[in-house]
């Protein structure tokens, strides 16, 4: 009875939160190098160091004194993004967009420069890192490529990229959908599209309970579908993987309509369900690898 | 691999100590095991003083016997000189008889003894057989018990009306008795004038309960003793038996027992007696002196105190009143908890709100009741990440928000115990049994989980930290581990070993057999 309930079969070598924390993170991440990725300027300021690309640095204000100032230089931007360093879940991003008349617009309604100034405050008192204080970053605003919209035109999609000593050992295409306010993550109501990363082509969409081959809100079937600049995404992700001390990674990919690819974030912690969206397990995938 | 055998050689380390002391302690604690398993152990002192009259004076007192619940050790009479003391068989009661032919002298009375009691709860068959011949004097009426009385009659008649079978018929009049006001009357009350007055205080409702049941034709009697609880007392205790199927059920209609008689109940007496009888006219006066034993089960507590037999345990701690017991008890449990809360993470999946808040609740739960507590908690949960929702929605700095959070915490613990003290609701006023800043965390938690992963999810990590509270609850209440942790602090040591094994589990979690259940099986695909 005992020996059923923990002899599963796992033919496709599906990976646990227990073995990734032990097997994956702890083996391969020290605990003191947590905050290159956790930190966004932290880990802005290696990817610029190396010369990766990423959405541009306009300002990281980490005084309150320093808002006024800081700000003179973003103004002349024509959109913006500005987050906190140590957010999570996305929490306290704000997208700042010029309309005709010079004013700022977020989330569809004008906001005045005091609401922005008291926003980087707030992040700037750590509101958004559950800790005392934190650091703004404002950085450029990153325009999604035409390829997203032919499958789902709103909100920011974002490739993720699984890397284990530096080899890019699985991916998957995160999409919103009508239903997930804007949010790519799989658990808010975003799918997972997963991807042949041999062909560069998208598989399946997964939303969580079922496999289908077109995005909940177009019909259009995404089954082998061509991702643009795919090889400049692994070359990418492999020169991230390579630029931080930690040896496995989650980076997050976007592509921008101008620039191509740029790496968006990086995460020590990265989820389990990309698993699932590829119908197949990460410890089958690292020993295709290794 | 290096840090392989350094793990194992950890392992067996640890292992070895633990066992070289728990094995040596436990030869010494084989000489006094018990199967008697007592969950109270209490020292009774019956302390009488009189002064004497001319000819002789008496002073006569039920002695407790053994049965099968309570047993009767250490026996010790001390008097003053001159006085005579000698036990009689009364029925099936046993009397303490003092005598003395001195005169206008001033006398001392000291009986002690050590009493070990288990609680005993029956569960009475629907209906029952009637009762052999040999019940018949348990039917009459007496002097006091009014069974055939009109009022009494018409009373039972009317509150059995629409019962269907006999243990229905108990509790309608087990009711009726519970529900007349408790009333602090010393005087003798025959079972007629609780019915007139309405208000009543042991004696009265025990001769009220056994009359109607008598009435109905269930033979049923008097039984004396005394509650025992660390202090020093003078009133004793009378509740009632039925005879069901040839055995006698105890019922306490003023403390709400149905069919169960507590631990710390000492049996003294059957009968509607007077725990003392003397010689009329004297100056008399007397208490008793109960002090409650630490205690463990499964050892003989008539040897000494426990911690005098067994090194090396906590028991001494407690003994000597350094630190209470459920203090102590606190202590030992968490890493317990702690280490079935791990299991339920790691092993089985569990999402649950913090580590040790489980446990805490789980402890709360010992004060106030499985399920009024876990109520309780779950309203405090709910109403505190409710109310303290507008104060997100200010945009406050984390800190300061959580010190409103507690603040509200406080406020309605406060307020409920307050209207529950005014209200008379006494599971109202166990607000202030729970752990009031881990609540406070987790309901803040609570609230910001709904915000960020909606309120499915947050629910389902409530309802999930309920199942491991109620695990953890269940543990607690286990008065065998808790006896075992304070005999062997040695197993401590044990959840070291098995939290380094569980540290060490890379199988998947049982949710996630049920997460990635598509890819498991490959059959589905």
């Amino acid at each position: 009875m005992l020996q059923k309930l923990f002899r599963i079969s796992n033919p496709k070598g599906v990976m646990g939160l227990n073995k990734r924390n032990i097997e994956l993170i702890y083996a391969h991440n020290r605990r003191e190098d947590y905050h290159l990725a956790d930190d966004k300027v932290r880990s802005k300021e290696i990817l610029h160091d190396k010369a990766i690309s990423c959405a541009e640095t306009y300002a990281v204000i980490t005084n309150i004194k320093d808002i006024k100032k800081m700000w003179a230089k973003c103004e002349k931007h024509q959109a913006m993004a500005i987050k906190p360093s140590n957010g999570f879940g996305g929490e306290g991003i704000k997208i700042l967009k010029k309309d005709e008349q010079d004013n700022w617009i977020s989330s569809g309604r004008k906001i005045s420069e005091d609401e922005i100034f008291r926003h980087i405050t707030s992040i700037i008192s750590g509101l958004y890192s559950m800790s005392s204080n934190d650091s703004c970053l404002i950085e450029e605003c990153i325009v999604p490529h035409p390829f997203f919209a032919e499958i789902y035109g709103d909100g920011v999609p974002d490739f993720r990229v699984i890397t284990l000593k530096n080899k890019p050992i699985m991916a998957m295409l995160r999409m919103p959908t009508s239903k997930s306010d804007g949010k790519a993550n799989l658990h808010q109501n975003g799918v997972g599209i997963g991807v042949d990363m041999e062909k560069g082509t998208l598989t399946q969409v997964y939303d969580g309970k079922r496999y289908t081959q077109h995005h909940p809100d177009n019909p259009a079937i995404i089954l082998g579908k061509n991702i643009p600049f795919w090889n400049e995404i692994m070359a990418l992700s492999i020169a991230t993987s390579k630029a931080f001390p930690l040896n496995f990674l989650g980076i997050d990919v976007v592509i921008d309509r101008k620039k191509g690819p740029q790496i968006m974030e990086v995460n020590v912690r990265s989820g389990l369900g990309i698993q699932l969206v590829n119908k197949r397990g990460l410890e089958e995938a690292i020993a295709e690898h290794f | 691999m290096n840090s392989n055998s350094y793990f194992r050689i950890t392992i067996m380390a640890i292992l070895f100590f633990a066992l070289v002391s728990v094995l040596l302690k436990g030869l010494t604690i084989r000489k006094h095991l018990d199967n008697f398993y007592a969950e109270e152990v209490y020292n009774i002192t019956y302390k009488y003083f009189f002064k004497t009259n001319e000819g002789k004076t008496f002073v006569r007192a039920f002695l407790p016997k053994n049965n099968n619940r309570q047993r009767i050790t250490a026996e010790a009479f001390e008097g003053s000189k001159g006085l005579i003391f000698e036990k009689r068989n009364d029925k099936n009661n046993l009397k303490g008889v003092w005598l003395s032919d001195q005169e206008h002298k001033f006398k001392s009375i000291d009986y002690s003894f050590t009493f070990e009691g288990k609680s005993k709860t029956i569960s009475i068959p629907d209906s029952f057989k009637s009762p052999t011949a040999k019940y018949n004097n348990f039917l009459e009426a007496s002097e006091y018990i009014e069974s055939n009385d009109s009022q009494i009659d018409s009373v039972a008649k009317s509150l059995i009306v629409n019962a269907e079978n006999d243990k229905q018929k108990i509790k309608l009049i087990f009711n009726f008795v519970y529900e007349i006001p408790k009333a602090p009357i010393i005087t003798l009350t025959d079972a007629v004038t609780v019915l007139q007055q309405n208000r009543a205080s042991c004696n009265g409702k025990s001769r009220l309960f056994v009359a109607l049941a008598r009435n109905l034709g269930y033979p049923a009697r008097i039984k004396g003793g005394i509650i025992l609880e660390e202090i020093d007392k003078r009133t004793s205790h009378v509740w009632a038996e039925i005879n069901i199927n040839d055995e006698w059920v105890p019922f306490d209609a003023l403390n709400k027992h149905f069919a169960h008689l507590p631990a710390n109940y000492l049996e003294l007496y059957e009968g509607d007696e007077f725990l003392i009888t003397r010689t009329p006219n004297i100056s008399f006066d007397y208490t008793y002196e109960i002090k409650q034993r630490s205690n463990i089960p499964f050892l003989k507590a008539s040897v000494s105190d426990v911690s005098e037999i067994v090194p090396l345990t906590l028991l001494g701690l407690v003994e000597k009143k350094i630190i209470s017991k459920s203090a102590l008890m606190l202590l030992l449990m968490l890493p317990i908890g702690g280490l079935l809360v791990a299991f339920l993470r790691n092993v089985v999946g569990l999402r649950t709100f913090g580590v040790f808040l489980p446990v805490l609740i789980a402890f709360s739960l010992q004060e106030t009741g499985y399920v009024t507590g876990m109520l309780l908690f779950v309203f405090l949960i709910l109403f505190v990440g409710v109310i303290s929702r507008p104060f997100s929605k200010l945009g406050l700095l984390h800190t300061p928000k959580l010190v409103i959070s507690l603040s509200l915490m406080v406020l309605v613990m406060i307020m409920g115990s307050y209207i529950g003290l005014k209200a008379n609701i006494m599971w109202l006023t166990a607000f202030t049994f729970f752990p009031t800043i881990i609540l406070t965390i987790s309901a803040e938690r609570f609230s910001t989980l709904i915000l960020e992963d909606g309120f499915q999810k947050a629910t389902g990590t409530l309802f999930q930290t309920l199942i491991a509270v109620s695990f953890c609850y269940f543990m607690l209440s286990s008065q065998w581990l808790s006896s075992i942790t304070m005999l062997f602090p040695e197993f401590l040591l044990v959840i070291v070993i098995l939290a380094m094994l569980l540290g060490r589990y890379i199988g998947l979690r049982w949710t996630e057999l049920i997460r990635f259940r598509s890819i498991l099986n490959a059959k589905t695909i």
